[in-house]
């Protein structure tokens, strides 16, 4: 192949294309991020002993781990994870895989914004990994990027600015594929594709695309802003003995940073909700249970999820109304989210439940989800906010949300999508093993953290136990180490399945789940959608087919409609078709 | 589970030990114990009982989540007769009604409970403010050492006997202690995790709590907030004594900081106003 054709292979714009490329890309910072945290559990168990086999990357300290070590290793480790894995994951891949096809376009409404978003991403990426190697290493002032530690009066260094422009680049990446996905759900859905008509995952990516267009530019603002900060000699952010001559309040970028970070939360976790409302339809072979109310409930979370960001600074010192507003605002958003689970919940019972892959994940998905948003409702109010700010609870929290569950929610997608995708379908059994027991490990992994925050340990600590209120966790954390390195060996089992599929696996049938939405069914470009995506075990297509799907754009003999409609129209809320 | 023991604490008399000596301390507690640190505020109880509410209502929902769906994948699993429907009315108003249920009840304690401690304790400054008794400090986080400042003898900041001293905070126990905290480098957390207290240090900012000790000891003081390479070792220690020993104290050691007053170092003379409520 010529260098010429090489590049023009590699600027595509199909989007199912460009979803290889994300999955490809997203798996190999999984990868790079996964190991940055099992240096991090390395370091909690076994405080400053060698790393066994990182003796070459730490030749001065043996393989130990140094605290500048420990800060640029859990930092590069939350910003690769949430910006340059698992966001593109859940968009970049299966969006861009799954989104044009269910809703019967072929196209997105921008195809070359498509690719172009996929290089701004792999341009950030490659910085990411650059920065691993210049003089003073990579970013070490957390994920959060806290000015003015941030700034290069407390962290110098040219990793710090490289990992700025990277997270700028994947932004505008973010951003692309959100204003593509908005437009793309819009205008370019087919015939008879009514809103109501949308699978719940095309919800799911569309409110998360919609937060991605309104809250990255505010990302960009903050981060652009620092950015002057370290190369411009502006004091945006600066204050304190670091400021010369006026300076600026860190305070700003605080608010600027959660009021984008609080929604990326509902950006990882939207698209993964949707497939769980999906799924659980899917594999009880009944239709969702109150679609309606779970699509309405999803919006409610969308339009609430920029207001309820001032959480994260309760203990910023301030104003008291502000923080009586949000503790209130925080503490609604968890009804519509009932709603949601209770609807999940529901669609199983009296269903006739199918424990595929795909389904073990979406229940795993369910449950990691679960506890993780019930162990933040004492977040959420000021007065218990304040014992476990800042402690290894929230850590524990968010990795269940934000990791656990939108990595589990990946994998679920992967294993349904991925006969579509590749034409092979990966191994059941070994699905089957590797959701389990991540599920399980994740469990024990992050549950070990809630209980060490509990107890008062702190986050981000490099040897928590200088401290004589903290010594008492060491067979705690060793314990966690161990069930997140088996976590990390778990993951070998997908690699097996991945590797052994894609070379010998056998071709997959056309529609192996046996269900009728546009990406299994299409029926070609004329196609008229006649129904919703969940019409299974209907008793007139039964009696027609014989068989319990119909696919959304499939006429029934008879003529009549199947599964139309779901529901009576419930007044006020969103996705009423 | 152990109830969590006094080991940690110092008796009022003994020195603060060295905050930046590593520790080899024997655990105090039980490996999975799921308490929170030992409570030696006057006010913690309160915030530890919420807690402690709110942590019921989490193994009870997880409970109910858990049991519904292995219920649920159990009784239903490969069924031959299915619901062909997404729910009648009656089936959604029950997952509204409950939604609302769960959502009053637990969000609604939580809420209640929290906004009570408020208005009482965390943002009610008035009790320090009314209180003659009040101590009052100022702390300056640096990386990574808290330096606190007492007004000595006279009462005023500003003075000769001015007192400053390093990651070794000294309060008298059963008072309430008023705190006017900044920061001089980046953003630090000020805890004390065995008061619960739990505030930013922010450069270009004066933040105010106040706490106090229900107990003569000596507890951690930490910070919660990344604060660069050896954030980890920002530890002071508190150290809570009977009024008569801190003023005793307090005036040996103004007593002390008069003889090497230097009215020309100005680095020394930090303080701000305070803000009353
Ligand atoms: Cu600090």
């Amino acid at each position: 192949m010529t260098p010429g054709a090489l590049l023009r292979s590699l600027w595509t714009t199909d989007p199912q294309r460009v979803a290889r490329q994300y999955l490809w890309g997203g798996f190999l910072f999984l990868l790079v991020g996964g190991l940055l945290a099992m240096v991090i559990r390395f370091q909690w168990g076994w405080p400053g002993q060698p790393v066994p086999g990182l003796a070459w990357a730490l030749p001065e300290s043996g393989g130990a781990i140094t605290p500048p070590t420990y800060t640029a290793v859990f930092t590069m480790h939350g910003l690769l994870m949430i910006f340059f894995a698992v966001t593109p994951l859940l968009f970049g891949a299966l969006g861009h895989f799954v989104l044009p096809l269910a809703i019967g376009s072929r196209q997105m409404a921008f195809p070359r914004l498509s690719a172009f978003g996929f290089w701004a991403y792999a341009v950030g990426g490659a910085l990411m990994l650059a920065s691993f190697v210049v003089r003073l290493g990579p970013a070490s002032a957390g994920w959060t990027s806290y000015p003015p530690l941030a700034t290069p009066a407390f962290t110098p260094g040219l990793g710090q600015t490289l990992v700025t422009v990277a997270v700028l680049c994947v932004g505008v990446s973010a951003f692309l594929y959100g204003l593509n996905f908005v437009v793309t759900v819009v205008r370019c859905r087919a015939p008879g594709m009514t809103w109501g008509r949308l699978p719940l995952v095309v919800w799911g990516l569309f409110y998360g695309a919609v937060l991605n267009v309104l809250f990255v530019p505010v990302l960009a603002a903050a981060t652009g802003l620092l950015l002057l900060d370290r190369v411009a000699g502006t004091q945006f952010f600066i204050a304190g003995a670091a400021a010369v001559g006026g300076g600026g309040d860190p305070v700003v970028y605080q608010h600027l940073f959660w009021l984008f970070g609080h929604p990326e939360v509902y950006i990882l976790i939207l698209p993964a909700w949707g497939m769980v409302g999906d799924f659980v339809a899917f594999f009880s072979r009944k239709p969702a249970h109150g679609y309606r109310l779970t699509a309405g409930a999803m919006g409610a979370v969308t339009a609430l999820s920029g207001a309820v960001y001032a959480h994260h600074l309760f203990t910023s010192g301030m104003a008291p109304v502000l923080g009586r507003t949000f503790m209130v605002l925080t503490l609604l958003i968890s009804l519509p989210a009932e709603v949601m689970f209770l609807n999940w919940l529901m669609t199983l019972w009296r269903g006739s439940v199918r424990l595929t892959s795909p389904m073990l994940a979406a229940l795993a998905t369910m449950i990691v989800f679960g506890l993780g948003g019930i162990t933040g409702l004492a977040l959420g109010a000021v007065a218990t906010d304040v014992p476990l700010h800042g402690t290894m609870w929230v850590v524990g929290h968010f990795h269940l949300t934000m990791g656990a569950a939108s990595f589990l929610a990946v994998f679920a997608g992967l294993y349904f999508w991925f006969p579509r995708m590749y034409g092979r379908a990966l191994d059941e059994r070994l699905a089957k093993v590797h959701v389990v027991a991540s599920a399980v490990l994740f469990i024990a992994v992050f549950g070990g953290q809630l209980v060490a925050g509990y107890a008062g340990q702190l986050r981000r600590l490099y040897d928590p136990y200088q401290y004589a209120f903290l010594a008492h966790l060491l067979t705690l954390n060793r314990w966690t180490s161990v069930a997140a390195f088996l976590l990390g060996a778990v993951q070998l089992v997908f690699v097996v399945n991945l590797v052994r599929t894609l070379g010998w696996g056998r071709a997959s049938e056309p529609n192996p789940w046996r269900v009728g939405t546009l990406e299994w069914t299409d029926a070609g470009p004329a196609a008229v959608v006649l129904r919703g995506p969940h019409a299974l075990s209907q008793p007139e297509v039964q009696q027609q087919l014989g068989r319990d799907w119909i696919g959304q754009a499939e006429p029934l003999p008879s003529g009549g409609l199947a599964a139309e409609p779901v529901a009576p129209p419930v007044p006020g809320v969103e996705g009423a078709g | 589970m152990p109830a969590s023991s006094d080991s940690t604490a110092v008796a009022s008399t003994s020195a603060p030990p060295d905050a930046q000596t590593p520790l080899a301390v024997e655990p105090s507690r039980g490996a999975w114990s799921l308490s929170p640190p030992e409570n030696a505020s006057a006010t913690g109880d309160r915030i530890d009982a919420l807690l402690a509410r709110s942590h019921g209502f989490d193994f009870a929902l997880a409970a109910v989540m858990l049991g519904w769906l292995l219920v649920a994948v159990l009784r239903f699993r490969g069924a031959r007769k299915v619901a062909p429907d997404g729910g009648t009315r009656r089936s959604r108003a029950w997952v509204l009604g409950l939604a609302l249920g769960v959502f009053g009840v637990v969000d609604g304690t939580l809420f209640l409970g929290s906004e009570g401690y408020l208005r009482d304790v965390l943002w009610n400054l008035r009790v320090p403010a009314e209180d003659p008794r009040t101590v009052r400090i100022e702390i300056n986080a640096h990386q990574w050492s808290w330096e606190a400042r007492y007004a000595g003898a006279d009462g005023t900041f500003g003075t000769k006997d001015d007192v400053v001293t390093w990651n070794d905070l000294r309060i008298p126990a059963g008072v309430p202690v008023w705190v006017q905290l900044v920061s001089t480098d980046v953003v630090h957390g000020f805890s004390l995790p065995a008061f619960r207290v739990k505030l930013d240090a922010i450069p270009g900012r004066v933040n105010q709590t106040w706490f106090q000790a229900a107990r003569e000891g000596a507890w951690e003081a930490a910070c919660y907030q990344h604060c660069g390479t050896s954030h980890y070792r920002m530890r002071g220690m508190l150290t809570a004594m009977s009024p008569e020993a801190y003023a005793a104290w307090l005036r040996e050691a103004g007593r002390q900081a008069a003889q090497t007053y230097d009215a020309d170092d100005t680095a020394a003379h930090w303080g701000w106003a305070w803000r009353t409520p």
